[in-house]
């Protein structure tokens, strides 16, 4: 397993975030992450894993082009994203979607099922009305959706449901890459069993590549091809899943391998 | 203190911009006071000239607002043209007249707000809660124009207010005291109307602070250590629910100056209500805006005082 | 819920009704708003019989004549889509009333005014120039506070700054000051339809701060929200993002303001009508027909001049009403 081209690259990413502190001129700067390098893949599963606040989830957005990085570069598809104004950026968008945490505020409230999996179509100008409604029942059914509840709304569907509409939504445009930032801690143990069997069978399909942000590394070491650590805003490791945990180089790797493989349960013990 | 310079700083700032605001406005007016004096066949376009030269109306726009708030930090708000007269102690004598009414109204309707707020709020629920509810949403539908005609009609009907202006005829020949009496006789009717008009969003917003400070915990702990419940609701729940209060303070003074307007021309009062409706009528530029203008000094004045007594009553303010 | 919701339908149905009266005046006012009748100045209204002097009961309710104008007692019944004065509804001429008397019997509801015109009609026909005024007016402030607003609170920093430090200089003034301020800078004497037009801007212009504010803040954690987010995720445009999923969540406070609005510029244009600032004689509006009421012997000798006035409460009651309901409803919605 050894593809020629990258997917999606970054080199030398960072970011930082001007604040000002309130009605006074002091200025300072917050590092989300900075100096991350990354080589993501056809069809591989790249988890990020690190403890809150390590910037994994600004990365996340960054990835995604949802916030514009204050350093470095991203190339996607082999091609370089030279500026971050939306004009340049749509017609990369599609390959790349992001998935949130929390599905109930990342659907809106008003609309349908199907009129909220079609958006990304309307928006790009894919297909006609008829096709777009059709692709979006059809996705529902991939997803494991009944189409008879396409004209329902948020609400009415469980936190498990809502996150199969918005992978649904995401996989609408027919991306290349899903980034899913912490997809999965909102949901219950069989919910979270679910989605994952969901993805699976997505990425077989389309050959997708994730990018599966996440604090719990038992939970990625079941299905990611490798992971990467963040620490501080730095990827202070990244290697197979197999090798990190025969071998982490990192102290902080260690770290979090020795305490029962929880960043939780390693931060409660440091408090302690 | 930053907090208070920064009000000021801010006040000013308003001021400024209400200034700029309503000269330029008056400047779109087609045709001023002169205009229709140059349509009376008597006076010749000659004079009218003159006189456009005379109080400056030929200059550019920019100079005469500069002059003219060169003059106003002087204390010198132009001449009214259909008074003839130097506009500041016009104002002055209108705005005492004004800041009486209102400021007795302002009393008068917090002194009524407050214990029908309270104890509505302390037997939310009861028959007597709902009654007052009823009455007060009365209140406010009925238009400030529509009461203050009520009262009007009232007043000619019973004949026991005198209307029109604030004195009485002989006024000068009353000893202090009858002059004093004599005055509060004819506030009384604008007063009580203007605090009519401003009870309502009062009264709902006392029961409700208060209702929301007797729902705390403390009130409870200090209820189950068996404090009288008159000390509970005066000592206790009062000055938790003050905060919104002096903010609501700050905000009805808006609508209170707005309704004066209103009374002031419907009952005669001599404020400065009846003389901005005059001077339009009259295309008085000067005097209208000096009117306008007062209007905003009373407004940000009135949030100045909330600001201070915000800043007096609640330490958390003064610690930023 | 179910409860303010049925409180809002009815008061909705209420006030659509009383537009769809006022607008359609010329067919349920029995007179023209400006027939004048100098011989029956200050009639108080006429009283309806169904029964005369002589005890006899009739179907149909009648008036009698005002004496010395014809035979005494000569009895005049109230007919039901009769043949009338002309007027013009939306371009077509009629002659269609909804009830009238045959001359010389007359029929005044709310009595007539010191011209001896209608006080009914008049009412009815006030209400357009008053509602109307009120309603475009509204709107007009509402399009401001939607654009702005919206802006505001979607591109934030300098566009930002600039519109609330704007809205702030229209807050601090009393808002009649400011309206009396910006009409003072409008000409006078101008026909009827242009001071319509002016008033309904003028109103409109200065109102826009208060409810772009409250557009902007809805605006502001609105745009924040993940599906908001998502949506600029797959491209979508700023225009996209606002018509779709931004400004729809300002919905619940736009209907709110709207029905706290409509009557404070019905008010307005009263205000500003009764004040002789406004839409003159002979044009008929809520203002002016209140303004005779100025007049100490208007007011002390003739009680219903005041109608007008009094029905101006239960109006304004539906409009706070709607208003109450709709903020009980959006309290109860979690967005």
């Amino acid at each position: 397993m050894l593809p020629v081209e990258a997917l999606l690259r970054a080199r030398g990413l960072s970011k930082q975030y001007v604040q000002r502190r309130a009605f006074s001129r002091t200025k300072y700067t917050v590092t989300a992450f900075e100096g991350v390098n990354l080589d993501l893949f056809r069809g591989e599963t790249l988890a990020l894993v690190g403890e809150s606040g390590a910037g994994k989830s600004s990365l996340a957005r960054c990835l995604a082009l949802l916030d514009p990085p204050t350093g470095g570069n991203i190339e996607l598809h082999g091609q370089e994203l030279r500026r971050f104004d939306s004009s340049t950026l749509k017609p990369f968008r599609q390959n790349i979607q992001l998935i949130f945490q929390d599905p109930a505020s990342a659907l809106n409230p008003r609309l349908t099922a199907c009129e909220i999996i079609a958006e990304p179509l309307v928006v790009q100008r894919i297909g006609s009305k008829i096709e777009q409604r059709e692709r979006a029942l059809h996705l529902m059914q991939q997803v494991g959706l009944d189409s008879s509840q396409a004209q329902k709304r948020p609400f009415e569907f469980s936190g498990g449901q809502r996150q199969r509409i918005a992978v649904a939504r995401a996989l609408a445009p027919n991306p290349s890459i899903l980034v899913l930032d912490e997809a999965l801690s909102n949901l219950d143990a069989r919910n979270q069993d679910l989605l994952l069997r969901l993805l699976g069978d997505l990425q077989g399909a389309h050959a997708l590549a994730y990018v599966f942000v996440a604090h719990d590394l038992s939970l990625v070491s079941r299905f990611a091809d490798r992971i990467a650590v963040m620490y501080q805003g730095k990827i202070v490791e990244l290697s197979e899943t197999r090798e990190l945990f025969s071998a982490p180089a990192h102290a902080y790797t260690q770290e979090l391998l020795s305490g029962g493989q929880s960043v939780e349960k390693i931060l409660l013990a440091r408090s302690a | 203190m930053r907090y208070l310079a920064r009000r000021l700083a801010h006040a000013a700032l308003l001021l400024i911009g209400v200034s700029i605001f309503s000269f330029a406005l008056l400047q779109l007016a087609p045709g001023d006071y002169f205009s229709q004096l140059a349509l009376n066949p008597q006076i010749s376009a000659h004079t009218v000239a003159g006189l456009r030269a005379e109080y400056g109306l030929d200059q550019p726009l920019v100079v005469r607002y500069a002059a003219w708030l060169r003059a106003i930090l002087e204390g010198d708000f132009g001449v009214s043209l259909a008074y003839n007269s130097a506009v500041g102690p016009l104002l002055a004598l209108r705005a005492r007249n004004t800041i009486l009414l209102t400021g007795t109204a302002m009393l008068l309707s917090w002194l009524l707000a407050l214990p029908l707020g309270i104890w509505s709020a302390a037997r939310r629920g009861t028959w007597g809660d709902r009654l007052g509810g009823f009455f007060i949403s009365t209140l406010l539908t009925i238009p400030d124009l529509v009461l203050f005609l009520l009262l009007l009609l009232l007043a000619v009907r019973s004949g026991w207010f005198p209307t029109g202006s604030m004195v009485s005829g002989n006024f000068d020949e009353l000893t202090t005291w009858n002059k004093v009496r004599d005055v509060l006789a004819h506030l009384i009717l604008p007063a009580f109307g203007l605090a009519l008009a401003a009870l309502p969003p009062l009264v709902r917003h006392v029961r409700s602070a208060m209702m929301e400070a007797l729902d705390a915990p403390f009130i409870r702990a200090a209820r189950a250590h068996g404090i009288r419940e008159r000390r509970v609701l005066l000592r206790y729940a009062l000055p938790v629910a003050a905060n919104p209060l002096i903010s609501l303070f700050g905000f009805s003074i808006a609508g209170m100056l707005s309704a004066s307007l209103l009374v002031e021309v419907i009952l005669s009062w001599p404020g400065i209500g009846p003389l901005l409706v005059e001077s339009i009528l009259a295309k008085d530029v000067y005097v209208v805006i000096g009117t306008v203008m007062l209007s905003a000094v009373f407004l940000i004045t009135g949030n100045l005082i909330a600001d201070l007594m915000l800043f007096a009553s609640d330490p958390r303010v003064r610690i930023e | 819920m179910l409860s303010h919701r049925r409180k809002l339908e009815c008061a909705a149905c209420l006030l659509a009704a009383v537009y769809v009266v006022v607008l359609t005046a010329g067919f349920f006012a029995p007179y023209s708003f400006a027939t004048q009748n100098r011989e029956a100045a200050f009639e108080p209204p006429t009283a309806i019989h169904f029964r005369d002097a002589q005890g006899n009961l009739y179907a149909h309710p009648f008036v009698y004549a005002a004496d010395g104008r014809s035979e005494a007692n000569a009895r005049y019944p109230i007919h039901f889509f009769v043949r009338g004065a002309e007027y013009r509804l939306a371009g077509f001429r009629s002659q269609l009333h909804l009830f009238g008397v045959e001359a010389p019997g007359e029929v005044h509801l709310m009595g007539t005014d010191g011209y001896g015109r209608d006080q009914f009609s008049r009412f009815l026909y006030g209400g357009q120039i008053s509602l109307l005024a009120g309603l475009l007016a509204t709107l007009l402030s509402l399009s401001i506070a939607v654009v702005l607003g919206g802006f505001a609170g979607f591109y934030g920093g300098g566009i930002d700054e600039l519109l609330m430090r704007g809205g702030e200089l229209f807050l601090a003034l009393p808002w009649l000051y400011l309206l009396f301020a910006v009409r003072a800078a409008l000409p006078l004497h101008i026909s009827q339809a242009q001071v319509f037009l002016l008033l309904v801007s003028v109103m409109g212009l200065i109102g826009w701060a208060r409810p772009a504010r409250l557009i902007r803040g809805v605006v502001l954690s609105a745009k924040q929200r993940n599906f908001v987010i998502a949506a600029r995720g797959f491209g979508a445009s700023d225009f996209y993002l606002l018509r779709r999923h931004v400004l729809p969540q300002a919905y619940g406070v736009i209907l709110t303001q709207m029905t706290l609005l409509i009557p404070q510029y019905v008010l307005a244009e009263v205000t500003l009508s009764f004040l002789g600032l406004g839409v003159g004689e002979p044009m008929a509006s809520w203002g002016t027909l209140l303004a005779s009421l100025q007049q100490y012997y208007v007011l002390s000798s003739y009680w219903w001049m005041f109608l007008p006035a009094l029905l101006l409460i239960p109006l304004f009651l539906v409009f706070y009403a709607a208003a109450d309901a709709l903020q009980e409803i959006q309290k109860s919605v979690p967005l």
